[in-house]
Parts: structure tokens; C-alpha cells; sequence
């Protein structure tokens, strides 16, 4: 009987059951979007951050220590170079995942024909690496200094074209050296010389406008420094520091095992530096602060700020759903009174509405789940371009939520149900 | 000239006739009762009078004008200037007052008169109740405060849909009494019943059955009054 | 005049009296203009607090002279040029090469309290130096000189230039002065910052001899490079001797960052808004439903459909207008919250929000109400009446 209750209900009222089973589908899909959005919007600001380069240094041991306010120039006197071959190994650290660009760099000093002595940079543009596990990387300053402008030229395309001795040039060189794209500039390294041909004049905004840049084959060809190199920028996903990691970044032999561990296991900026200390010989990571504390404050901020915005409109859905439950509760008043007058308890009225209420939630809520992922699709493909990884944690919080809310909702309604006195009601009210 | 007068009325719920070519006169100031079983067609051919619903064939003179054919808003028109309905349910506002509720007949037909209002709940003997809600009135309160609604326009005609079915034997009476005082002011009243003691006390009685005029009787020695019939 | 009355009386009535109904029905629709106001403020607050997140990327403008060398006179003016409230900090620097042990170290020189406004990354263990003989050294420089904080060091500076000084004859006819500095902090920035010793403008006069003349000036302005670009162009107008250059790397990045995340919250606002209206709308519809019965009542009476729209419309907008207005009240509120809370800063309130959401709630209120009075109209009422 109650089944078969339940059951005319849904046939008869299926109007408002489908009324109230679409503002729960609202509320849900509201929840789960939004919920959606804010675990994963660290990700991808922490993605749109990148834009301001690599937020991590590497350089050798002693070189850390030698200053280069010397401007001592001759780099063979120091003499400390980091490992051309080790550069693949950044991508094996535990925290490889969150490493999503890096580059080498080796400077050397050349003389143009017109004799001015200038430095040449060998780096990676857009360098291709078939990482062992499986995956691609393409690394390089194409993507680590975004905020380059190409005046003139190309971005100098290492795959395709432009392997070989090709050079970018900075605005300020150029002008100084008139040179423009498709120049061939002769220059004269320690060890070769060589003639490099321009495909692209860059401005930087900064120090860069007066550097060349080359392939690291070239450079290093230039300066006889096989398998040498000078320095390494990563861009790496980071964890906003807490006191544990700056505890860490100071010396990460105080932690205790435990902390060493969560430490280890986090991926911020210090622990990272630390794990690529362990796999490049001698040499010292550093956060660049300027773009790792930044960033970790951005991120924070967006991320309470998502939070927020979460809270207010899972209030939002939540007060809507209760309130459009209690609304449809309460207009069945004469029905519950007639249940009543019949003989009916209150706790079977409150079970008999409770399960509709609950079937409808049940049906809206699913229904909602899924319009929701797919509002939380469209807002990341709108803003980030990716998608909005959906996290499981999701399923049971909405889950939890529309139940409660709910229960919450239907709680008045019922209170008001339960005080009816059945007389009241069927007599006109 | 009839003040009311149905010829071949049918009202067709897909294959139910609810009203089968139903003829009927009403003449002005006459009190007329309409009895029958349930499912006979008696609210069918309530609606139909009071304008609320329309009939599927046939044609329906009131005051010599054919509101068979009538749109809806005209009908409207006719409901509010000459039809005063009084329902089983009461069917009072309930966040209007008494007097509130007498004056929304009076918004919808003219001017709002709170003085007249009164008046009119007078008349029903609840002038000490205007103001209070329906919640906090009786049964047979309630449908006096109807009444005093139904008549507060002048209406030509007052239609009753069971208008005693929820009251008790003594609200009954008041009720009954009160359409009295109506068919000696000469109002038109038809009231829709199927208490024979409701019935007997009108002018005439028209018997439906299966959506037809079954038969009809004349009271012979009408006086308005209500003869109780005891139960054995 | 006497039907207008009774228009009133009948409205205040079905509001007043009913009490649970509107109640429940201007919850939905203050929630729903919270939402609304709320979510707006945030949205337009948003590049304005978040720029000022975004200085902490530290300078995103630098003073160049045409000259030499950039007087105080200069700066003055340049912070002259700025609007106040967009200036975050300005701090000019004087580097000067002085000796440690007898050797070389770059020492700089400038406001502290301002550096710390271009460059509030920097890490500083243990404090900044404030008062004189306070010196604040690179995490290099402490290493290679073994400086620890509280630890005294000697910074001498020969008065002659470099080359001379090295010749060694003349190191002996000129005797260079000499500070004795107390180590205050260490400072990590994971730049070459890290290299430098950095001292206070008056020590820094002492110790050379020479009056404070700067070498480069950084400068941390909030604003969309656009507005950036306009302010550089100013000073360059109307600084003499000075050029005013664009860091790139922090504007282009802040811009695209930023648009990024004002995108976001304007896509989070038009769904969050969307939905929540739509809620606004089923709660109306549901409260509005259920008074089929007394629409049917008084079309019965002889109501036409027009007044009947008329009376629910009227009570409609009495709703949404009281919930809109309640609504924006909250709204401000929390998006005073969430800027307290995220941003430590309260928000400005926008008067324009409030009649906007007001309109915006009867608005949708009314289209609410419109539909479940439009059905009930349209049925017959004898079949209202009946019931189900």
C-alpha cells in the first residue's frame, strides 16, 4: 500500500514532483559545478601563472657560491658546469608530474665582426623529449618567456627548420648591430666560429633585448663546453608554502620523519628544489621568490575566493531547495489532513513524505550531478581551455548535500503537517 | 419572457453526456430546486447556468440574451453582472475578512462599498462577525457570509451548488431561511440539492437522471418554510 | 479611487496574512538578489583587489635616466605623476661597489620601507635594516663571508676609483672609510638580490663621501598594462630627464592572468546567477500554484483575467521588490565578508547595484508569478473550483 502511495503520488503530482525534482537538479548541478570548478581552479590558475616563467633555478654548487656581481665574464675560470645529459633526469623525480617546462642554459662569449664581444645563450626553444614513461614533453624558452615579443622573424623552431646554427636577437643587439631577419652574422666563439643565421628579433623588456640566442649545440660548439651547461630554469606546479614548508626550505634535516614525509610528498616549491638536487650532480635548486612566493599567494587568494563564492551559492541552492520542498509540502495540507482524519499516525504521514520528497531528490539530484559537470566543462573550456577534472570527492559532498538539505527543507513543512488538526483542514480551512 | 431558458442543452465529457439535450425555463422571481443523484448531471447543468463552463450544444437564454456561444471573457462579464453562486465549499478567501470577502464581489463588479458590505452581512445576521476571518468561523457562518457575497451585486439569478451539504440541521435552517427573505425581495434563485428537505421547500422541483429531466413536480402548498422529516 | 483602495487592502491583506507563504517566498527571492549583488560586487571588486594580489610579483615599472644618474628631485615628481591610490610603493636604489675582507661586494642602498612595498617577496631572516650601522646581506654573500644575523662586519670603501685603489701606491695616501656594520638579516629572493649587501641611503652617504644621487628606481603601480603604459608615457612627459620602462615579464603576465580569472568569476557568476534565478522562479511558481483555487474563486466572482494578473503581479512586485532590496543588503554584506576575508580590504559599495537588483528580482518574480497565473486562468474555473 504505501509502495502503491508513494507511486500515485509520483503519477498524479508528477507536475510538481517534477517541479520540485528540477529545482534539486538546479541545486545540485549548481553544487557539483561549482565544487568542481573550486578544487580544481588551483590547477589551473596554477597552469595561467606559468606565464610568468620558471619559478625555479638550478645552478651548480660553486657557482651559487661565486657571485656574478664579479661580472668576471670569463666563465672558464670558475669552471663549474651542470651535466648536458643529466637534463632529462628533472623528469624522473617524484614530483615529475607537476614539472611542466624546463630549459638549460649556456652562456658564452663571442666576437662579431664588427668587434664588439657579445654573450651567446644556447638554450632549448621548443625542445621534443620522449620521456620514459611514455609521454611527450616540448620544453623550452617558447613557452618559458611568454612574455616575449617577437618584432621581427619567428620563434626559432628547433624540430623543424631551424636546426642547425640559427640565432634569435635581442631588439636592443639588433638595433645596435643592425641586424636584421635573415642576416647571416659571423661570430667568433673561443674554441669555433661560425656563421648563424638570424630568424627572429625578440623584445624581452629587460636585460635579455641584448643577448643572442642559440640552440645549446651551437653555444656550446662555440665555446667548446661539450655537455656543458650553465644553468637550468624549471616551471614547476607548486603547493602555496605553509610553516612546514618554509621549516623545510630552511633546512629539511630539521623535520621529523613524519613532517619529512609530508614535506617530501607536496609538491612545494622547496621540496621540488630538493628532489632536483637529488638527481642533477652538484648542483643547488632555488625557488625564484619573486614567482614562487607570488604565486603561491595568488593561488591562495583565488582559491578562498572560489571557495566563497562556492559557500554562497550552495546557500543559495540549499535555502532554494528547502524552501520550494517546504512550499509543496505545505499546499498538501488538506490531503495529509484527510490521512490524518482516516486514521493515519504522524510518523507514517512523515515516512509517506519523506519518501516522495527523498525519490524526487534522488532523481533530481542525479539528473543535476550530471548537468553540472557539464556546466563545470563549459566554464573551463570558456576560461582555462581545458577541462575540469572531476574530482570523486564530488560525488559523495552533492551527494551528502542534497539529502540533507532535503531532510532540512521537508523539516518544517512536516512540523506544520504533524500540528494540522485534521478538522481545521477539511473544513475550509 | 423567461428569465432563464435552456433548449437542447448537451454537455459531452468525450463519450459521458453529462447533459443530454436538457430543456428548462426559469422565470423571473421563481425559486426552483434541481435534485438527482450523483453522476446525474445536476453540477454539470450548475456550471452551465452560473456561465463557469460551457455547453457543447445547444443554446442557453438568459434575459433573452444567448450566452451559448459567448468567449470566455464575456461570460465573465455575465458571471460578475448578473450571477450570484454560492458553493458547497464556501470557498472564502482566507486571508480576507468576512467583510473583505463580500467586497472583493463588489471590486470585480464595481466600487468597493465597505457601508453596504456591512449591510449585507447584516442581512445574513453577521454583522458582529464581519470582521473576523473565515478560520474563525462556523460552517453555516461561512456560507452566510457567501450568501451575503452572492447577493451584495443584485444579481438577477442566485445559484446554490449544494449550499447546505456541509452544514448541520440548524446552520441548514438559516440557510434555507434565508432564501426565503431572497424569494420575497424577488430574487430568482436555483439551488442544486439532493436534500428532499432542501428541495421540497422550493416553488418547483426538477428531478435529473443520466444528464435528463426525469420528471419535475410543482409544490402545491409552498411556503418556504422547512418541514423537518423525522427519521424513524 | 475607492477600487484602488481595495487593490491595496487586498495585497497588504494576502501579504500580511499569509505569513508562512511570504515568508518562504521572499526568502527565495532575497536569496536569489543576495546572490545576485553579491556576486556582482565580487566580480567588478575582483581585478581591483586582485591587482593589488598582483604586486606582490613585486616592480612592474623601472626609472631609467637620461643622465648619469636620478636625483631625489627626480622621484618626487615621478610619485607626483601617480595616482595615490594606484602607487604601491617606489624605491630607488644606489649600488656602489664596496669592500668586505677586501673584496669586492655590490652594496645598495635605499628607503627600506619602500623596498619592502616593490618587493614584498623577499625573504628576509631575521629583520630589515632600520637604523644606522644595520646592514642586510645576500644569502651568497653570508655564505661566502660566513655573516650570521647579530654578527659585525667592516665595509670600507676607497674614495678613489677602482683601478686606482688596485695600483696600491695611492692606497696608502687616501685612507677609506669604514663602517662598522651589525648583520640585521639574511635575505633569500632566489635572485641575484641574493649577491648584494643592502644598506641605508645615510650610511651609504657616509661610508662614499657622496650625496645620494640613484641608479635605477623600481616602481610598483596597479593597473592593466594599458593604464601602465599611460602612466610611463606621463612621466616621460613630465619628469625631465627621466624615461619610465615597462617590465614586461610582470605586466604582460598580470594581464593575462588576470583576465584570465575575471573571466572565470564572471562564468561562475552568469551560471551561479542562471541557476539560482531559475530556483528564484520554481519557489514563486510553487507559491503561486497553489492559490489555483482562489484564482478560480474569483474568476467565479466575475474577475476578469487582466485584474486577476493584476492583483498577483501587484503582490509579485511588492515581493520582489522588498526581497530585492533585502537582497542587496546581504549581498553587500557577503561580498564585504569575502573581501575582509580574502582580500583584507573592504569593498566598495556601487549604489547602482541596488535599484539593478531590486529590478532584477521583480523582474524575475514577476515572470515567475506570470506563468502559474496565466494557467489558472486559463482553466475553467467550475473545474478549479472542484478542485484537483
Amino acid at each position: 500500500m504505501f509502495v502503491r502511495m508513494i507511486a500515485k503520488a509520483f503519477l498524479r503530482q508528477w507536475k510538481k514532483m517534477l517541479m520540485i525534482a528540477f529545482t534539486i537538479a538546479l541545486g545540485a548541478s549548481l553544487a557539483t559545478a561549482m565544487l568542481s570548478v573550486m578544487m580544481d581552479v588551483e590547477d589551473k590558475m596554477n597552469q595561467e601563472l606559468k606565464a610568468y616563467g620558471a619559478n625555479i633555478t638550478v645552478v651548480p654548487k660553486s657557482a651559487s657560491v661565486i657571485s656574478d656581481l664579479y661580472d668576471v665574464g670569463d666563465e672558464n675560470v670558475s669552471g663549474t658546469y651542470l651535466q648536458e645529459d643529466e637534463l632529462g633526469k628533472i623528469k624522473t623525480i617524484f614530483w615529475a608530474f607537476n614539472i611542466v617546462d624546463y630549459t638549460p642554459f649556456i652562456s658564452t662569449e663571442v666576437t662579431l665582426d664588427s668587434g664588439d664581444v657579445e654573450q651567446v645563450t644556447g638554450t632549448w626553444f621548443n625542445h621534443h623529449m620522449d620521456l620514459p614513461t611514455g609521454e611527450t614533453l616540448d620544453a623550452g624558452i617558447a613557452s618559458l618567456r611568454s612574455w616575449w615579443t617577437i618584432t621581427e622573424g619567428d620563434w626559432l623552431d628547433e624540430q623543424g627548420s631551424h636546426s642547425g646554427d640559427y640565432a634569435m636577437v635581442g631588439t636592443l643587439l639588433a638595433q645596435k648591430e643592425q641586424i636584421s631577419v635573415g642576416d647571416k652574422i659571423h661570430v667568433t666563439g673561443s674554441e669555433t666560429e661560425k656563421e648563424l643565421e638570424v630568424v627572429g628579433i625578440f623584445d624581452a623588456g629587460g636585460d635579455e633585448d641584448e643577448l643572442i640566442y642559440v640552440p645549446v649545440d651551437t653555444a656550446q660548439e662555440l665555446g667548446g663546453l661539450d655537455g656543458k651547461i650553465d644553468s637550468i630554469e624549471v616551471s614547476a606546479l607548486t603547493t602555496p608554502d605553509n610553516e612546514l614548508a618554509q621549516k623545510a626550505a630552511r633546512d629539511p634535516s630539521s623535520l621529523s620523519v613524519s613532517q619529512y614525509e609530508t614535506w617530501y610528498c607536496t609538491a612545494y616549491v622547496s621540496s621540488i628544489c630538493y628532489q632536483i638536487e637529488e638527481v642533477i650532480t652538484d648542483s643547488v635548486a632555488s625557488a625564484v621568490r619573486q614567482v614562487a612566493d607570488s604565486e603561491g599567494q595568488i593561488l591562495n587568494k583565488t582559491k578562498l575566493l572560489m571557495i566563497l563564492i562556492t559557500i554562497l551559492s550552495m546557500i543559495g541552492a540549499a535555502l532554494g531547495i528547502c524552501n520550494l520542498v517546504t512550499a509543496s509540502v505545505m499546499e498538501r495540507s488538506q490531503e495529509i489532513g484527510l490521512m490524518k482524519a482516516i486514521g493515519a499516525h504522524n510518523p507514517a504521514i512523515t515516512g509517506l513524505v519523506l519518501t516522495e520528497v527523498m525519490c524526487t531528490a534522488v532523481i533530481g539530484g542525479v539528473a543535476g550531478f550530471y548537468a553540472g559537470i557539464g556546466f563545470a566543462q563549459i566554464i573551463g573550456h570558456s576560461v582555462f581551455d581545458a577541462s575540469i577534472s572531476i574530482r570523486p570527492m564530488v560525488v559523495p559532498v552533492v551527494g551528502v548535500l542534497v539529502a540533507l538539505v532535503t531532510l532540512i527543507g521537508s523539516i518544517p513543512a512536516i512540523r506544520m503537517l504533524l500540528n494540522l488538526r485534521p478538522t481545521e483542514v477539511l473544513h475550509g480551512r | 419572457m423567461s428569465l432563464l431558458e435552456l433548449k437542447n442543452v448537451s454537455k459531452i465529457y468525450g463519450s459521458l453526456h453529462a447533459l443530454d439535450h436538457v430543456s428548462l425555463k426559469v422565470e423571473k422571481g421563481e425559486w426552483l430546486a434541481i435534485m438527482g443523484p450523483s453522476g446525474s448531471g445536476k453540477s454539470t447543468m450548475m456550471n452551465i447556468i452560473g456561465a463557469l463552463d460551457k455547453a457543447t450544444e445547444g443554446e442557453i437564454l438568459l434575459d433573452g440574451v444567448d450566452i451559448a456561444k459567448k468567449n470566455a471573457k464575456a461570460l465573465t462579464d455575465i458571471r460578475r453582472d448578473k450571477i450570484g453562486l454560492i458553493f458547497q465549499q464556501f470557498h472564502l478567501v482566507s486571508y480576507l475578512t468576512a467583510v473583505e470577502n463580500v467586497m472583493l464581489a463588489q471590486y470585480y463588479h464595481s466600487v468597493p462599498d465597505e457601508k453596504e458590505a456591512l449591510e449585507a452581512l447584516d442581512r445574513v445576521g453577521l454583522a458582529d462577525r464581519a470582521h473576523h476571518y473565515p478560520s474563525q468561523l462556523s460552517g453555516g457562518e461561512q456560507q452566510r457570509v457567501c450568501v451575503a457575497r452572492a447577493l451584495i451585486n443584485y444579481p438577477e439569478i442566485i445559484l446554490a451548488d449544494e449550499p447546505t451539504g456541509n452544514l448541520d440541521e440548524a446552520n441548514e435552517e438559516i440557510v434555507v431561511e434565508l432564501f426565503r427573505k431572497l424569494h420575497m425581495d424577488g430574487t430568482t434563485l436555483v439551488v442544486v440539492t439532493h436534500n428532499p428537505e432542501v428541495a421540497e421547500v422550493a416553488q418547483r422541483t426538477i428531478v435529473l437522471r443520466n444528464g435528463r429531466v426525469d420528471h419535475e413536480t410543482i409544490n402545491e402548498n409552498f411556503t418556504g418554510k422547512i418541514k423537518h422529516i423525522t427519521l424513524q | 479611487m475607492k477600487k484602488r483602495k481595495m487593490y491595496i487592502r487586498m495585497i497588504t491583506a494576502s501579504l500580511l496574512r499569509r505569513r508562512s507563504r511570504m515568508i518562504i517566498a521572499l526568502l527565495a527571492i532575497s536569496i536569489g538578489a543576495m546572490i545576485l549583488s553579491g556576486l556582482v560586487t565580487i566580480y567588478y571588486d575582483v581585478p581591483r583587489q586582485m591587482g593589488a594580489q598582483f604586486r606582490s610579483y613585486g616592480a612592474n615599472m623601472i626609472l631609467v635616466s637620461e643622465g648619469d644618474a636620478i636625483t631625489q628631485q627626480q622621484v618626487d615628481e615621478t610619485r607626483q605623476q601617480i595616482p595615490a591610490d594606484k602607487l604601491v610603493g617606489i624605491a630607488a636604489y644606489r649600488y656602489q661597489t664596496v669592500r668586505i675582507n677586501d673584496r669586492p661586494v655590490m652594496a645598495a642602498a635605499a628607503d627600506m620601507e619602500q623596498v619592502r612595498k616593490t618587493s614584498p617577496f623577499w625573504l628576509v631572516d631575521g629583520e630589515w635594516p632600520a637604523n644606522e650601522g644595520e646592514i642586510m646581506v645576500g644569502k651568497n654573500l653570508a655564505e661566502i663571508y660566513n655573516l650570521k644575523v647579530g654578527k659585525r662586519t667592516t665595509c670600507t670603501f676607497a674614495p678613489e676609483s677602482e683601478t686606482e685603489a688596485e695600483n696600491g701606491e695611492t692606497e696608502e695616501v687616501v685612507p677609506d672609510n669604514w663602517i662598522d656594520f651589525t648583520v640585521t638579516g639574511i635575505l633569500d629572493t632566489g635572485g641575484k638580490e641574493e649577491d648584494y649587501a643592502y644598506m641605508l641611503l645615510s650610511d651609504m652617504e657616509k661610508l662614499t663621501g657622496i650625496p645620494t644621487e640613484y641608479d635605477v628606481c623600481e616602481l610598483s603601480v596597479s593597473g592593466s598594462s594599458q593604464e601602465l603604459s599611460a602612466i610611463a608615457d606621463r612621466i616621460a612627459d613630465n619628469v625631465e630627464g627621466i624615461q619610465a620602462r615597462l617590465v614586461k615579464r610582470v605586466t604582460e603576465s598580470e594581464d593575462t592572468v588576470l583576465s584570465k580569472l575575471q573571466s572565470l568569476v564572471l562564468l561562475v557568476t552568469v551560471v551561479v546567477l542562471a541557476l539560482t534565478m531559475i530556483c528564484v522562479a520554481t519557489t514563486m511558481t510553487a507559491v503561486v500554484a497553489e492559490r489555483r483555487k482562489e484564482i478560480g474563486l474569483r474568476k467565479a466572482l466575475g474577475a476578469s483575467n487582466g485584474s486577476i494578473i493584476a492583483e498577483f503581479m501587484g503582490e509579485g512586485v511588492v515581493l520582489g521588490a522588498f526581497g530585492g532590496l533585502l537582497g542587496s543588503l546581504l549581498g553587500f554584506l557577503f561580498a564585504q565578508a569575502v573581501s575582509r576575508n580574502v582580500f583584507n580590504s573592504s569593498i566598495t559599495l556601487m549604489p547602482w547595484l541596488v535599484p539593478v537588483t531590486i529590478l532584477a528580482s521583480v523582474l524575475v518574480t514577476g515572470i515567475a508569478c506570470l506563468i502559474p497565473i496565466r494557467s489558472a486562468t486559463q482553466v475553467d474555473p467550475a473545474l478549479v473550483l472542484k478542485g484537483e
